[in-house]
């Protein structure tokens, strides 16, 4: 690195390298691990009493873990929205936003594994999944490509970090990190030089990663998809359901990014980085993958609604008009109609609006999610005889709640802590673009 | 008549409350059950001997097992010195009780017996009691094959005290034993009665029995129910039936339902192919970063 480095050059690396915890960084970390100790409890009750302290039964025997995970993966499939498919098109505006993605990806990715875990009531036996496992089984299938998307996504992760890293360890003082973090730092990145022969391997490493990782996240939600869609289930026995949850996926990702985008420049005070430019182009994407994901929403209730098939009828007319209407409604009016007419308009796309219509499309998306789980399970093929009353019902119990919020939480904590310990924007990444509009 | 009013009033009050347990007691009854029990013996093989109690009630004009019955068991009295066990009957409203080696005694000490069971009266169910007198007894099965005719000779015998003595006049079905309990009649006839040497025999007259691997039939003799002896059950495997090799082509064959060791060829190269592919890039990416390393230390 330079010996003299530019005023701009050292306001750049100031502003991006990781603060400390504030008043409110504190109340709310202290908040999200509260809510991880009572999911953490939760479980515990779960492992010593059984699924019994749930209300999953013999019909809805997916509940709201098994939303949870498809919630997750969705999430995660922002990693490779942003991250490769922007680099890949060398879009440079996306650079600040590229390290917010893959975090999101990674620590959505984790605890998606983590959430299914939940959901066995025996955890020990899943060692079976690896000596018994069959590869015919769509279950194998999703085991196989969320591990190796995470894989990728730790190494998207990590690889662009290498030279933000050795920038940490240089203004030690100015990032305010401790011996521990300095340890880390040290063990993770002192290899890195930056030499010209250095730069020219990350590179190549990075462009490989990108290519690589697009269709492992397109298959990462198209196998997610399939083991609904695999099954004769109506709501579920869907050749819509590939392209209807990736769609779905790519627009709760980037509202997720727009949530965290708001949440980083205002409380690290990144007003300069991440500019209400950042705003207006995720706003115009937002709109249009909600128009796309609009698209197969159409193509998957309209069609099945147009034929009425018996067995389709019961679960269709309790979306649209009974016992889930409201929350069926709810998740397409505020996940998909609000953010299309919001976003449409230019003063729809600032930041503060944008933060708003990011949380809709996320908790629509949650929302979203349960409703394609639960209650195509309460509509059986035969008709539900001699079961107790709780049977034909399924609202989750307070044990489900804290465990999925705790894993919420817990994705959360993921972010807050990496956010604490890493430079949240690139910082090598905007010196080089920096440079680059100076020389130009 | 107003201080008439202000005793009487009380008094019918009164009257009403402390009816209302009678009432209520009134109530309960009614929604007890009553039990239509029984109990049976049976031996299987002359040797294991076991009794069934079974409890049911009439709900709705069907007849419906009941569940959680509690049933003492006695042998010949009603003593605790004779009790076989309690037990509780299941979701089929049946309990089995075994013959304890306490009893033994009791046991050999005559060659008829009767067994006492009574059931508890509790909130659900109305107490009731069934008896059943059976002689010991034994019954065999002897098989004559000559080449091509086969045939069975059931005999059934009962202890008097002393020596076993044939019984007459018994009912029994014979035949070929199958899958749930059910008999394979081996002749024209379904049913055959011992004669007065306490024997029944039966020319087999069907050709072919489909048997076991080995060509193994196992032929039994079942006797239901008889006023004097029980439930009687005695098997034999014999040779007689045609060896059946199971024919497992269709579970042989790949396919996305079979096991994990039949998978289509198809899938497994798609599969191993994105795989190999997939992790081979990350492992290149990987020593593409563990280069990136040792250029870093080359440059230290």
């Amino acid at each position: 690195m330079e010996k003299s480095t530019s005023l701009t050059t050292e306001k750049i690396i100031l502003d991006l390298l990781p603060q400390q915890f504030g008043r409110r960084g504190k109340i709310w970390t202290g908040i999200l691990i509260s809510i991880c100790l009572l999911g953490a409890f939760a479980y515990y009750r779960q492992l010593r009493y059984g699924l019994q302290v749930t209300n999953m039964r013999d019909y809805a025997s997916w509940g709201i873990y098994i939303s949870n995970f498809v919630f997750f993966v969705a999430i995660s499939l922002v990693g490779s929205l942003i991250t490769a498919v922007f680099r890949l098109a060398d879009v440079k505006w996306a650079t600040p936003l590229t390290r917010i993605a893959e975090i999101i990806a990674v620590s959505a990715i984790v605890f998606a594994s983590l959430i299914i875990i939940v959901d066995m009531g025996r955890p020990e036996r899943f060692y079976n999944l690896f000596l018994h496992g069959r590869i015919q089984s769509p279950i194998m299938w999703d085991v196989i490509v969320i591990t190796t998307y995470f894989c990728i996504s730790l190494l998207l992760l990590y690889m662009p970090l290498l030279p933000d890293l050795k920038i940490l360890l240089r203004f030690k003082e100015s990032a305010g990190s401790g011996k521990w973090l300095q340890k880390l730092y040290k063990f993770q990145g002192s290899f890195w030089k930056g030499t010209k022969a250095q730069f020219a391997l990350s590179e190549r490493a990075i462009t490989i990663l990108c290519i690589a990782i697009i269709p492992v996240a397109f298959s990462i939600h198209t196998v997610t998809s399939w083991l609904f869609a695999t099954t004769y289930r109506p709501g579920w026995d869907s050749t819509n359901f590939g392209a209807y949850f990736i769609s779905g996926a790519f627009l709760v990702g980037a509202g997720g990014v727009v949530v965290a985008m708001y949440m980083f420049r205002r409380f690290y005070h990144l007003d300069k980085y991440i500019t209400e430019l950042h705003f207006d182009k995720m706003g115009r994407i937002v709109v249009l993958l909600s128009l796309l994901y609009l698209y197969f929403n159409i193509n998957e209730y309209m069609v099945p609604a147009f034929k009425m098939k018996k067995a389709e009828e019961g679960h269709l007319n309790e979306l649209f008009t009974g016992d889930y209407a409201l929350m069926f409604w709810f998740a397409i009016i505020t996940g998909l109609i609000v953010p299309i007419i919001v976003l449409l308009f230019k003063k729809g796309r600032k930041p503060l609006p944008m933060f708003v219509i990011g949380i809709m499309v996320v908790v629509g998306a949650w929302f979203k999610r349960y409703l394609i789980v639960t209650p195509t399970l309460l509509n059986p093929f035969l008709p539900m005889q001699e079961v107790p009353a709780n049977y034909h019902h399924y609202f989750p119990s307070w044990e489900e709640w804290s465990i999925a919020m705790g894993t919420l939480a817990g994705a959360l904590l993921v972010i807050t802590f990496f956010a604490r310990i890493y430079p949240i924007i690139p910082i090598q990444e905007t010196l080089t673009e920096q440079h680059e509009m100076e020389e130009k | 008549m107003k201080w008439k009013k202000n005793k009487i009033l009380p008094a019918v009050a009164l009257l009403i409350i402390l009816m209302v347990p009678f009432c209520t007691e009134a109530q309960k009854n009614a929604e007890k059950k009553t039990v239509s029990f029984g109990i049976s013996y049976w031996m299987n093989n002359n040797r294991a001997v076991y009794i069934i109690a079974n409890a049911k009630s009439k709900v709705d004009g069907k007849f419906q097992p009941d569940a959680g019955v509690k049933v003492s068991i006695y042998l010949d009295k009603d003593s605790s010195a004779n009790l076989i066990g309690k037990y509780i009957t299941d979701a089929h409203g049946l309990a089995k009780a075994i013959i304890p080696p306490s009893l033994q005694s009791v046991w050999n000490a005559s060659p008829k017996h009767t067994f006492l069971a009574k059931t508890e009266e509790d909130k659900f169910y109305e107490s009731a009691d069934a008896e059943i007198s059976i002689s010991k007894s034994k019954i065999l099965l002897d098989t004559v094959s000559d080449g091509e005719k086969k045939s069975v000779t059931v005999s059934v015998s009962a202890f008097n005290g002393t020596t076993w003595m044939p019984v007459s006049g018994v009912e029994m079905k014979v035949g070929v034993s199958r899958s749930v309990g059910s008999i394979l009649a081996v002749s024209d006839k379904d049913a055959y009665t011992t004669d007065s040497t306490g024997k029944a025999t039966i020319e087999i007259t069907k050709a072919k029995f489909p048997g076991d691997e080995k060509g193994n039939i196992v032929l039994v003799a079942r006797v239901d129910e008889n006023e004097q002896l029980g439930n009687l059950i005695i098997e034999k495997t014999v040779p007689w039936g045609t060896a059946v090799t199971p024919d497992n082509s269709f579970f042989d064959q790949r396919a996305l339902w079979a096991t994990r060791f039949r998978t289509p060829i198809w899938l497994l190269v798609m599969a191993y192919s994105i795989v190999i592919g997939v992790w081979g890039t990350i492992i290149y990416l990987i020593m593409l970063l563990l280069k990136i390393k040792k250029l870093g230390m080359a440059e230290a």
